[in-house]
């Protein structure tokens, strides 16, 4: 099912390093078909990712964002997930007022044992992703057009 | 002027204890306050108080750490002292906070819209209503409801929060703050609103105003925009690395923020950055029942968590 | 060379003819600011207030790239890499219309540094080169003009090529230069209101009346240089932001970085200014400006003393004012440079 080269979207998914990536591995392992738009960054915990990461991803071209952790309760440091939880629920509710698609990011929890439930996240989360199409790239041509909407202001 | 008295004769009671006070006296025009620093009694003289003081003074105390300090705050002031005090980042035992109520500030950008230019102000009169500015001959009458700061009309805190000497009778009226300019702007198209921003964002200058007169950009000499590595910005001249910017300054005061606007008012080209902070609060609001700056020992809801959110709606996926 | 009149409904008109052959550069609004940007005939050019942004970046960009850069492997020794390296110079010609005469002033610091016997910036001159200015005379000084302390006025033509005086129905156009009198060729004659401009030049330089002298900054700015006392006054109330120097006309320090992104990547000159702590940040750690009183001793002691005692008594600053009415915290630059004056000369050591 992999999309194909021409339609590919590029699509940045942060991973922590004790659940979701070793549930992506799992998905791997067990031959699970999967699309391949994301590219996975590896981080130790999701209390490491800074919501600038996603922000710095959606400004610079990215199609979309998707962040992973373990599952509430099952942080590897106990309670990183926790914190990351509340930043990445503000960053998701502050998108829209800078006209960024906040369905362009999301964020969940995926185990290690969890390799189906992966496969169903990328699937559904790609899915999203190609049905809202390429993001804008930010150019002097957008700019542009941008200036012109607001000739008057 | 009223109080102002007042406020000046307790700045002398104390000054002997302190290195410096912090208030305001007239600048470069009668429209235009500056920041005074009260060394001497002389300099005490010198003190306005009023509409036309504009400035946060909260901005200058991380900057003068391990001194007495005094500061003149207003209500919304007052705020920013509070989230200081609750990080840790000034002692309490250091300030001495002279708190006044204050029932409006002006918007210099309003009164440049009413005027046209503020190159030629000649007088300002400071009435029961607002102000009375002559420019080139003419006389302006502009009252507050009409060239008051925004922050102003929908003000919670007529009264400093915080003080150890509070001069003047208090307030007690208190506006509604329904986040309607945020709702607004939300509702127009996201293209519109991107493209909003966009055409904002690139006339900013990137002279960091904005960032030096937040009370609680604390970093201060160290901040990520200039920082190499991480290199988290580019030195080049796009509006994508200027409106990030105000993305890493809007997240890095995520429940932090005490709206008193300085950004928004420093900004030399007139980028409306505020609204940015004012969305952010609003969710942090909705989202953890925090305001920043209201309560000396309450924690910021990013450097917290509730095992069980109450309203975070964990997805299912 | 004869002046021209240009009426006011032929503005256009005129700016689009100039955009023909030129990058043409006029002042916006946009929001609450006046900047200047490529003339367009949805945007009416801004001529009655003062711009916000001087005329700086027409010669001196925000961001420039110097030259872009490319890495390439060499296929057959993989631990040989090869770089190509793409010089980049703007020397498009350009025509800036409606700055003042004291932005078009500023420019003159800028080449007792960037023009020399020993140093030619390159792509600084191909800019100065091929811009021309249009600038418009002011008829009454704002409260924090100071263009004549600092041997300017409000319709000095010193660096224009064309001086444009606002009149009745429009503007009296004076052609300063050879070049200014090509912009202008196209426009009806304007020996009518020769006078009328000539009046409104003169009210103008009574206006601004006497200026205040400040020729004794230079040894005295250097006789405090070790007065941190003094300078930790002056400063209290700066935020040290970059403000003033960004609108600064004369500034001219920039920060050169490499962005690369993978293999490719541009090496860019971007404006920096004194008052951040990383313009004097040393690759040890040290820094010899660490504080912000520092950093203003420097700005103000760069324009009033070292830099005219570098340059025959030219001081760098033409007295436009924004770095006191666009500061957040209204720091006058005017009272520090007179407080120094004023200041008790400090006791000499041995």
């Amino acid at each position: 099912m992999s999309a194909d080269a021409a339609t590919e979207l590029r699509i940045v998914g942060f991973l922590c390093n004790w659940c979701s990536y070793g549930g992506a591995d799992t998905a791997g392992v067990g031959r699970f078909q999967q699309p391949t738009d994301l590219r996975i960054i590896r981080v130790p915990c999701s209390g490491r990712i800074d919501p600038l990461f996603v922000v710095k991803s959606l400004v610079n071209g990215a199609d979309g964002v998707l962040v992973s952790g373990c599952h509430p309760r099952d942080c590897h440091y106990s309670e990183g997930n926790f914190y990351a939880r509340r930043r990445l629920e503000a960053l998701k509710s502050f998108l829209p007022i800078l006209g960024i698609d906040e369905r362009r990011f999301e964020y969940t929890w995926v185990s290690a044992s969890e390799g189906q439930k992966w496969k169903t996240v990328v699937e559904k989360f790609t899915e999203r992703i190609h049905e809202l199409g390429p993001a804008r790239k930010i150019n002097a041509e957008m700019l542009a057009e941008a200036k012109a909407m607001f000739a008057t202001v | 002027m009223q109080y102002l008295d007042e406020l000046k004769s307790k700045i002398k009671e104390k000054l002997p204890d302190l290195d410096v006070v912090i208030g305001w006296e007239q600048g470069f025009d009668p429209l235009r306050a500056t920041p005074l620093f009260m060394r001497t009694e002389e300099d005490v003289d010198k003190l306005t108080w009023g509409p036309l003081c504009v400035h946060n003074l909260a901005t200058y105390l991380t900057g003068l750490k391990g001194k007495k300090v005094g500061v003149v705050v207003k209500g919304c002031d007052s705020r920013s002292i509070i989230e200081l005090l609750q990080e840790k980042l000034i002692n309490r035992e250091d300030i001495t906070v002279f708190g006044l109520p204050c029932e409006g500030v002006i918007s210099m950008k309003k009164v440049a819209r009413a005027v046209g230019t503020l190159d030629y102000i000649e007088k300002v009169d400071v009435t029961t209503k607002g102000i009375t500015v002559s420019a080139e001959g003419k006389d302006y009458d502009l009252p507050l409801t009409e060239v008051g700061a925004d922050k102003c009309g929908r003000c919670q805190y007529h009264n400093a929060l915080l003080s150890d000497v509070f001069i003047g009778d208090t307030i007690d009226d208190s506006a509604e703050d329904d986040y309607s300019d945020v709702t607004e702007f939300e509702a127009k198209p996201r293209e519109e609103r991107l493209n909003y921003w966009l055409a904002q964002m690139d006339r900013c200058l990137r002279c960091y105003a904005c960032r030096n007169a937040c009370p609680l950009c604390v970093c201060r000499d160290h901040c990520v925009a200039q920082s190499r590595d991480p290199h988290w910005m580019s030195q080049d001249d796009t509006v994508q690395s200027k409106w990030f910017f105000q993305m890493i300054h809007a997240m890095h005061l995520a429940g932090r923020c005490t709206e008193c606007g300085e950004c928004e008012r420093s900004c030399p080209v007139g980028i409306p950055i505020l609204l940015l902070r004012r969305k952010m609060n609003k969710q942090i609001n909705e989202l953890f029942d925090y305001k920043a700056g209201t309560k000396i020992d309450a924690k910021p809801p990013l450097m917290a968590f509730k095992v069980e959110e109450d309203n975070i709606n964990e997805r299912g996926w | 060379m004869a002046a021209k009149f240009l009426p006011t409904n032929q503005l256009a008109s005129w700016l689009a003819e100039l955009s023909g052959q030129y990058r043409t550069l006029v002042p916006r609004r946009e929001g609450d600011a006046v900047v200047f940007r490529p003339f367009e005939e949805a945007f009416a050019p801004e001529l009655g207030v003062r711009p916000t942004m001087s005329t700086k970046a027409s010669v001196f960009p925000k961001c420039e790239p110097l030259m872009t850069f490319k890495y390439e492997k060499d296929e057959e020794d993989p631990g040989k890499v090869m770089v190509d390296v793409t010089e980049r110079r703007d020397d498009a010609p350009a025509v800036v219309v409606g700055g003042r005469p004291c932005d078009v002033a500023g420019f003159f610091t800028f080449d007792r540094v960037y023009n020399t016997e020993k140093i030619k910036d390159l792509n600084y001159l191909a800019r100065r080169e091929n811009t021309f200015f249009v600038s418009l005379a002011c008829e009454q000084p704002a409260t924090t003009c100071f263009c004549n302390w600092v041997g300017g006025g409000p319709a000095d033509t010193k660096g224009a090529d064309v001086l444009m005086v606002p009149v009745s129905g429009g503007w009296l156009m004076e052609p300063v230069t050879d070049k200014g009198g090509e912009l202008v060729a196209s426009l009806e004659d304007g020996k009518a209101k020769e006078a009328e401009a000539q009046a409104v030049k003169d009210k103008a330089n009574a206006a601004i009346g006497d200026a205040v002298d400040v020729s004794a900054a230079q040894d005295k700015l250097l006789a405090l240089f070790d007065d941190a006392a003094f300078w930790e006054a002056q400063s209290s109330k700066c935020i040290s932001c970059g403000t003033c120097t960004y609108l600064c006309p004369t500034c001219y320090c920039f920060n050169i970085t490499d962005e690369k992104f993978g293999m490719e990547g541009v090496r860019m000159r971007t404006w920096d200014n004194c008052m951040s702590a990383l313009f004097t940040m040393e690759a040890s750690g040290h820094n010899p400006r660490p504080t912000k009183a520092h950093r203003l001793k420097n700005r103000v002691g760069h324009k009033f003393s070292y830099y005219p005692s570098l340059h025959d008594g030219n001081i760098a600053c033409v007295g436009c004012g924004r770095c006191i009415k666009s500061c957040p915290v209204s720091v006058d630059i005017r009272a520090i440079v007179q407080n120094a004056i004023a200041a008790p000369a400090p006791e000499q050591e041995g």
